[in-house]
């Protein structure tokens, strides 16, 4: 046999041997929490759920393969840029956490593990450039125009300087769906709230990929301003700017979704009846990460009528937009975005999201029905 | 010849000889591990005899693999060469319900096939605990079953006939859409459970069977396993033939809970789940009388109300295996001595014994299984960064598959041998384990096929 058993034994081996001589906690290079790697016992449940696997076809690309990778560089593999298609392209949709029978949380380890490839120096290119864009435009798109270009000069002179509410407006609608941002703040404004002076990006996209010390800073010159302007509460039409501004942002600041912010106040805001029947994809950061499932569904129905889609809430399928991926992978996320616009139902108008990331892809990768915010489903109603 | 540029001529771009493709594919759900030289994801029949052919030629070991949720570490490549990941080869190729039978491709997921055939009102018994990742080819590979297989068998009665490709690249078919035959050695059987040694499955031809139009579950619990394992022999004795037996102890409960803490489980004592199925009135009598014969013997015993009730137990019970680490998060469950089995009889004692081996080595362990075939998977569970509790449940596992062996059972029951229990199968098969090696020795003379496995 050419090549039988020459690697057999010293591989095993040593995997066995790395794997238990570093129990002691020895300070390894690339250091993620070893528990966490560990609970995996790789019995394959992620893999019938994990999107990017779907499309992909190699188990690198799925999340026990992206665990085992991660278990490698911690047995003493060197870190290279080998492992960046498998830790790269995880969409950290979380439907394998969602599933996991051991209690495995792997998008927290992929971005674990992700923030020590950055240590080591390992990115894409893609990578670098959404770093560069952020740390020095202050938004995703590396845009050089003024953040507020969506309101008028009287308009913005009229802010008020301090308020208990903030809308976030992040970069997807500040820069790319100005007439989401403009109609949301359109209905935010009546209730006295306010716009940060001089927004950045929330540092979700540095987050998830990896960068986090520089999303410490951008983190801080956001933060800063919600403390000037003394607001306690952050409102945000966006599901990635949620779920950093939630998790990543000090506890002292109160964040609320637009579809619960909307769904509050649904008597105050004289909504239409609509003869439509659209149906809505769950952003996965606002859905599995969050659990905000039943407000936009109240919203959408004070509306008009839901149709569910095949997949929705625990279960709704990513539409590759996140974690990166839409940037360093663009094939495949518009592929995911396909994929799940299998599950719309037959007979909709709209397809309804609370999620500009989650718009554009599913826009982008075709289809016969129009993705739409639910910001822009209320604006109709209120005509 | 170098390898890679022909094997890239066969496949394109569906093959990878990078390290971190190559790590994911050195391991399944078992602790075996063996890196690949090389993985090859081929598209058809033609594809994989080529790349067979050529490692003939070659000399160069092919390990088959579908979902690599194997616990015996069949498709990890101990001795390196090249990974047949056929996980890509998925179609559905016919649904015959004219011949009650469907035409599959290997790298078909079980609940995949079974969703299909929903609507047909038929489906594919065999089910084990991974049904949602685990692929045909492979159920095939290892002789598969799990929950139902107490009524409906397992795998092995299912396949009418394989298309193979063998070691030389040649393809062969095993069988027919006849329901009998007369005519030779059975080779479908032979295949069946060969676990890749033989020959690459590349199509299957399978009987199927009409869905029952009710399923009754009775959760009855009991004041220990061995009372709860003469339960089991009672109601067989007593001509009820479930569609499922499951046993839960009490720690298997507890993680289930965990898992899901919606589930209404007994509180207390170890608990077995007796499913019937058929009609609305056969159901119904075999769970009455279930409950008549087994309450002498119970704590409660309660018949599940709905059912979403049913669906629920069973979901949470197929993921059991994993989600010990819900109980404990520094523990994680290891898949060693995790499938033996022993004739119905002697399940009491069995059981015993795993409780006595948990104790003698101070191991955690729950235990469950199909309990309704004499089939235990006893799970223990560690701290993986111990070394300690390494070495103790090593013993331990190896006390466990001996005690099988002496009980008169096997060393696995449906999960296979895989590289895992390789060390006993002289001790299960004695001299027809010489039978089995010149039964490998003649289809595959160079021993490329998945080397190590098996212990031939």
């Amino acid at each position: 046999m050419k090549n039988e058993g020459k690697k057999e034994t010293e591989q095993a081996k040593r995997l066995d041997e790395i794997g238990i001589s570093q129990e002691k906690g020895e300070k390894q290079p690339f250091e993620v929490d070893r528990r966490s790697v560990y609970r995996c016992v790789q019995c394959g449940t992620c893999r019938s759920v994990c999107p990017v696997f779907d499309v992909v076809g190699w188990e690198s690309a799925n999340t026990r393969g992206r665990m085992l990778i991660i278990k490698s560089l911690l047995e003493g593999m060197p870190p290279s840029k080998d492992v960046l298609p498998s830790l790269a392209s995880c969409t950290t949709c979380g439907i394998c956490a969602s599933r996991c029978p051991a209690g495995a949380n792997p998008p927290e380890v992929v971005e674990a593990a992700r923030t020590q490839l950055v240590k080591c120096g390992i990115t894409t290119d893609a990578q670098e450039n959404l770093k560069s864009s952020i740390m020095t435009y202050g938004n995703s798109f590396g845009e050089t125009t003024d953040r507020k270009q969506w309101l008028s000069e009287t308009e913005r002179s009229k802010l008020p300087e301090k308020s208990d509410y903030v809308y976030f407006v992040g970069c997807l609608d500040s820069y790319r769906y100005p007439e989401s941002a403009k109609k949301a703040f359109g209905i935010l404004r009546r209730f006295g709230v306010t716009l940060l002076p001089d927004e950045q990006c929330c540092a979700s996209p540095l987050l998830r990929t990896g960068f986090k010390e520089e999303a410490e800073k951008v983190m801080k010159r956001n933060l800063e301003q919600i403390r000037k302007v003394e607001a306690h509460t952050i409102i945000t039409s966006c599901a990635g700017c949620y779920t950093t501004l939630k998790s990543n942002y000090p506890e002292e600041i109160r964040v609320v979704s637009l579809p619960e912010f909307l769904a509050e106040h649904l008597e105050e805001l004289s909504l239409k009846k609509l003869d439509l029947t659209v149906t809505y994809h769950d952003p996965c950061h606002l859905g599995r990460h969050n659990k905000i499932y039943d407000a936009p569904r109240r919203v959408i129905q004070a509306i008009c009528t839901l149709k569910e889609m095949k997949n929705i809430k625990e279960n709704a399928r990513c539409c590759g937009g996140g974690g990166g991926v839409r940037r360093g992978y663009p094939d495949i996320s518009l592929e995911l975005a396909r994929n799940r616009l299998k599950d719309v139902p037959e007979g909709v108008d709209y397809i309804v999201t609370s999620c500009p990331l989650c718009v554009r892809n599913l826009r982008d990768a075709g289809g016969d029905i129009e993705a739409i915010d639910i910001v822009e489903l209320v604006a109709m109603a209120m005509e | 010849m170098d390898i890679t540029t022909e094997l890239r001529k066969i496949v394109g771009g569906r093959l990878s000889v990078s390290p971190s493709e190559l790590y994911c594919y050195s391991s399944d759900a078992s602790q075996v591990k063996g890196m690949p030289d090389y993985v090859v994801r081929p598209k058809s029949t033609e594809e994989v005899s080529r790349i067979v052919r050529l490692a003939y030629e070659n000399e160069i070991s092919v390990t088959a693999r579908g979902a690599g949720t194997g616990l015996a570490g069949g498709a990890v490549p101990v001795k390196g060469g090249i990974v047949l990941d056929m996980s890509g080869m998925n179609r559905i190729l016919e649904i015959d319900i004219d011949n009650i039978q469907v035409l599959v491709e290997p790298g078909i997921i079980q609940d995949a096939l079974n969703e299909a055939l929903k609507s047909y009102g038929f489906f594919f018994p065999p089910n084990p605990g991974s049904s949602a990742m685990c692929t045909i080819g492979g159920m095939i590979a290892y002789n598969a079953s799990g929950m139902r297989c107490v009524k409906y068998g397992t795998t092995r009665n299912y396949v009418r006939d394989l298309e193979v490709v063998l070691a030389d690249g040649t393809v062969i078919h095993t069988g027919s859409k006849m329901l009998k035959s007369a005519a030779g050695y059975d080779l479908t059987q032979l295949i069946v459970g060969s676990e890749g040694t033989l020959g690459i499955v590349t199509k299957a031809s399978l009987k199927i069977v009409p869905l029952p139009k009710t399923r009754k579950l009775v959760i009855a619990s009991f004041e220990n396993a061995e009372i709860a394992g003469q339960a089991v022999v009672k109601t067989f004795s007593n001509g009820v033939i479930p569609s499922a037996c499951e046993i839960l102890d009490r720690v298997s409960l507890q993680v289930l809970k965990r898992y899901d803490p919606h589930l209404v489980l007994p509180s207390e004592g170890d608990v077995i789940l007796f499913e019937v199925d058929g009609t609305e009135s056969s159901a119904r009598e075999a769970a009455e009388q279930i409950m008549k014969v087994c309450a002498p013997l119970t704590l409660s015993i309660r018949l599940a109300e709905s059912e979403k009730e049913m669906a629920d137990i069973w979901a949470a019970r197929k993921l059991v295996g994993a989600a010990v680490s819900r109980l404990d998060p520094t523990k994680s469950r290891i898949y060693v001595g995790e499938d033996v089995g022993v004739p119905i009889k002697q399940i009491p004692k069995l059981l015993k014994r795993a409780q006595e081996i948990a104790e003698k080595f101070n191991l955690p362990a729950m235990k469950y299984g199909h309990i309704g075939d004499g089939n235990l998977h006893l799970a223990f569970f560690i701290d993986v960064l111990n070394k300690d509790e390494w070495d103790r449940l090593n013993k331990a596992a190896d006390l466990v598959h001996k005690t099988a062996i002496e009980l008169g059972g096997t060393v696995s029951s449906e999960h296979g041998v895989g590289a895992a229990r390789a060390e006993y199968m002289k001790a299960q098969w004695g001299p027809a384990l010489e039978v089995m090696r010149a039964i490998k020795k003649v289809l595959d003379p160079k021993g490329i096929l998945n080397p190590g496995k098996l212990g031939l």
